[in-house]
């Protein structure tokens, strides 16, 4: 590729990874302006004017209101996808949080409250790890997802106490070995006792639901001296959250984390006690970052998007069902404005195995090859293909009339370079790219110089576009 | 128990009181969910429609009931077919007593026989050309029996004959004079003024039936006077103007030359259909005398969409998210 092209190819793969993909038009506009220009936008959202909540009032009425988890997905999907060209890091770094503290509605039963712990992670997952941490711990849906609203002085419930050390913030272990005791455990959750909240209506009926709101119960709180992680005090649980942050294998479970969501897929999170990093120098670097920023999100992503490691990773990751579908609708320019149907086709992420705010468990979802199985691998391909191939899609029109419009002949080399290159600079493997040459040379001469033979070509150009769609190289990010 | 004895405590300015309310959430039967759109049917009772939820289908319908709340049955129709309905948005009775229903997710205007709520026609179909819908959704008659639709995306107001023949058109897009931007409702007085709550200028126009701009109030913010993102609009036998100020949760109230007269917050109680699921769930009762320092909030309006005054000057407004109707009296 030539270095404009090379520079392009950077700049698309930044946005699959801090975004949804990107269309060519935002692509040209991002090289533009510059690589490391770029990751600062992208990791500054709340510089770029918002969305209007007023149309998704106006329209989702009913899923606004959110009384049922189909409605909370939707409008989880609607503002991942209304974000992906304005937006898109607020919205990646919601979706990887949730990924993390995997919270779900299965248990939880009660929309508005989860939603707003989605909301929660937008307007702080860019910041302080030690904050969100603390926001976490006083979030309601985590609260009755963990049981904390049962955990009592003298009558502990572990559930909160013991995930938060296990699954949010250290890990079980590291470099083979533990990284706490059953005796931490406990005392965490002492310290988190009396942190409860305000559930006083769960009912739909009379007034409809209201969010929960966490309540802190001073009576119920054991002010007692705790032993937490080597150190001894009258810890609150604030006080525990500020050892936890301060630990290497924090910055080790958190830099891992980022890593196999944001660079390349990692082994799955149960094996990493006793699996080292896939790249243990990228994880170092990153965990330079974390204490050198003060735990800042913001400041490692900014290592990361900018590094080495992070360039020569394209294509490293499988998309999750959530990038797939927000990913392709916002190539295509699907539902930028409030549809009925938009509704249907936000739950394509449930049928290719991400039911986005029901996780399977606490631990969350597998990533990587373990999204991938016959059935949703089916879903995913019939999915993608149908949408690229759609010329009612305002960004499918935009990318034949750009690619058509360029000259009045082409190669099958050509119609297939253009394809990949509109698509965000997609790769192909030699076997796959002979393939579909063979099948566009079959085809026979495309010209685009009479109405006659441009219509040939944009019907070849959009089986193209279906077929590179329904490529394995399409699932990769 | 105060969640029931609320009383009649009275408006901001103290010219209405709280009188009942009407409604709770059901999918089916006595309830509402989501009402967006309320009007007074022919044979003088209550007809509430509900935008419901997508995936919950028989909720999408029109429930009739008295003006006191006696349930009277429902009109289900979700579906892309003729008569069907997925985003119901308006409802209105001509003089005929023919009830109107505007639908944005077809693009069409359905007509009903309320007494059966059998399908008698439709018309519209989507697009931007005479005639032609785009979001349709206040609806409204003119003492000739015609119809004028706002035509929201299309930011205009289209006006038909009853059985749907297209007969002229005013507005476009913009912040002037005549302008719209997202209309959303329109309410049509005895003398043929034409009121329509231009929704993304925060403002209310009143114009004659052919689109000639007579007065314009309103403007954006939480102020008297001031709105964000007005909805439903009536006015009242006095000539006085109510309005849903939706995304500040109120309705405020003007005089006939706009000048600000009062706001109603919402003070709902506990409704008949409220009060027999609560007899038959004492355990969320108990809760919710429990938390009866949490409940003020929630008798407040939550997206009041709609609103109409009947002969008795009772003020009926559609709290959208609470699922109910609140009733104000006129004092």
């Amino acid at each position: 590729m030539t270095t404009i092209a090379t520079d392009k190819a950077l700049v698309a793969h930044l946005l699959r990874r801090a975004g949804f993909g990107a269309t060519f038009q935002e692509i040209d506009k991002f090289a533009e302006m510059g690589y490391e220009e770029t990751v600062d936008y992208l990791l500054h959202p709340e510089r770029v004017p918002d969305i209007d909540e007023d149309l998704l009032e106006r329209y989702y009425i009913d899923w606004k209101e959110s009384r049922n988890i189909e409605g909370a997905l939707v409008e989880t999907v609607y503002r991942f996808n209304a974000r992906a060209g304005v937006r898109p890091m607020q919205e990646k770094i919601a979706l990887f949080w949730h990924h993390v503290f995997a919270t779900g509605l299965a248990k939880v039963l009660h929309e508005k409250t989860l939603l707003n712990q989605i909301d929660m992670f937008r307007d702080y997952g860019l910041g302080s790890y030690r904050d969100l941490l603390v926001h976490l711990a006083k979030d309601p849906a985590m609260i009755f997802w963990l049981d904390n609203n049962v955990n009592h002085k003298g009558a502990i419930n572990e559930n909160w106490g013991r995930e938060l050390l296990e699954l949010f913030s250290m890990g079980i272990g590291m470099d083979g070995k533990d990284n706490y005791t059953e005796n931490d455990v406990q005392e965490v959750a002492r310290a988190f006792t009396g942190w409860t909240m305000d559930d006083d209506n769960t009912a739909s009926i009379p007034f409809g639901k209201t969010p929960w709101l966490f309540k802190f119960d001073a009576d119920d709180h054991d002010y007692g001296e705790k032993t937490v992680l080597g150190e001894t005090g009258n810890f609150t649980g604030e006080d525990v959250i500020d050892i936890i942050a301060k630990q290497p294998s924090t910055a080790r479970f958190i830099c891992r984390h980022l890593y196999n969501f944001f660079v390349a897929d990692e082994v799955q999170v149960p094996s990493w006690r006793d699996t080292a990093p896939l790249d243990p120098e990228a994880i170092r670097i990153m965990e330079d970052a974390y204490f050198e920023s003060n735990y800042d999100i913001r400041s490692i992503l900014k290592v990361v998007f900018n590094s080495e490691f992070f360039k020569n990773a394209r294509f490293q990751k499988v998309k999750s069902p959530a990038e797939v579908v927000c990913g392709t609708m916002h190539i295509v320019g699907s539902y930028k404005f409030p549809d009925q149907r938009f509704f249907e086709e936000a739950l394509e992420c449930r049928y290719m195995n991400q039911d986005l705010l029901n996780p399977p468990s606490v631990e969350g979802w597998h990533t990587g090859k373990e999204w991938i199985d016959s059935g949703s691998l089916v879903e995913r391909i019939n999915y993608v293909a149908d949408e690229l191939s759609d010329t009612t899609k305002p960004g499918v029109r935009a990318m034949v009339d750009n690619l058509l419009s360029r000259q009045s002949e082409f190669t099958p080399e050509g119609l297939i370079e253009g394809c990949l290159e509109l698509l965000g600079y997609f790769e192909l493997k030699d076997k796959t790219r002979s393939d579909l040459i063979e099948l566009v040379y079959r085809a026979g001469e495309i010209r685009t110089d009479n109405p006659e033979d441009r219509m040939f070509a944009e019907q070849l150009m959009l089986r193209t576009l279906k077929m590179i769609g329904a490529t394995r190289e399409y699932q990769f990010a | 128990m105060t969640l029931q004895t609320i009383g009649n405590p009275p408006s901001v300015k103290g010219h209405y009181e709280y009188h009942s309310v009407i409604g709770a959430l059901a999918g089916s039967g006595p309830g509402f969910s989501g009402p967006v759109s309320l009007d007074f049917g022919p044979d003088g009772n209550l007809y509430v429609a509900s935008r419901g939820n997508p995936n919950q289908h028989e909720a999408v319908r029109v429930t009739r009931c008295t003006k006191d709340g006696e349930y009277l049955g429902q009109m289900p129709g979700w579906g892309e077919g003729e008569g069907e309905f997925i985003w119901i948005t308006d409802i209105a009775f001509n003089a005929e007593g023919k009830l109107f229903a505007t639908e944005e997710h077809t693009h069409r205007i359905n007509v009903y026989d309320p007494t059966d709520f059998s399908f008698l026609y439709t018309f519209g179909e989507h697009g931007s050309g005479e005639g032609q819908l785009d979001r349709p959704s206040g609806i409204a008659f003119d003492s000739c029996n015609n119809v004028l639709v706002v035509d929201s995306l299309n930011n205009r107001v289209q006006q038909y004959s009853v059985d749907g023949k297209f007969l002229g058109q005013w507005g476009e897009f913009g912040d002037g004079e005549g302008q719209f931007n997202m209309p959303w409702d329109i309410f049509i007085d005895g003398d043929d003024n034409v009121f329509v709550t231009d929704w993304r200028n925060d403002r209310v126009q009143k114009l004659t039936r052919d689109g000639q701009v007579l007065m314009v109030f309103g403007g954006s913010g939480d102020g008297e006077g001031q709105f964000n993102r007005p909805t439903g609009i009536a006015t009242d036998a006095d000539g006085d103007i109510y309005v849903c100020d939706w995304m500040n949760d109120r309705v405020q109230v003007f005089d006939a030359q706009a000048k600000y007269k009062d706001t109603l917050i919402g003070h709902g109680g506990v409704s008949k259909w409220a009060q027999d699921y609560l007899d038959a769930n004492p355990e969320i009762e108990h809760k919710l005398k429990l938390a009866e320092q949490n409940i003020e909030p929630k008798r407040r309006f939550y997206r009041p969409v709609s609103v109409k005054v009947d002969t008795d000057n009772k003020v009926y407004v559609a709290d959208c998210y609470r699922h109910r109707v609140q009733i104000y009296q006129k004092v």
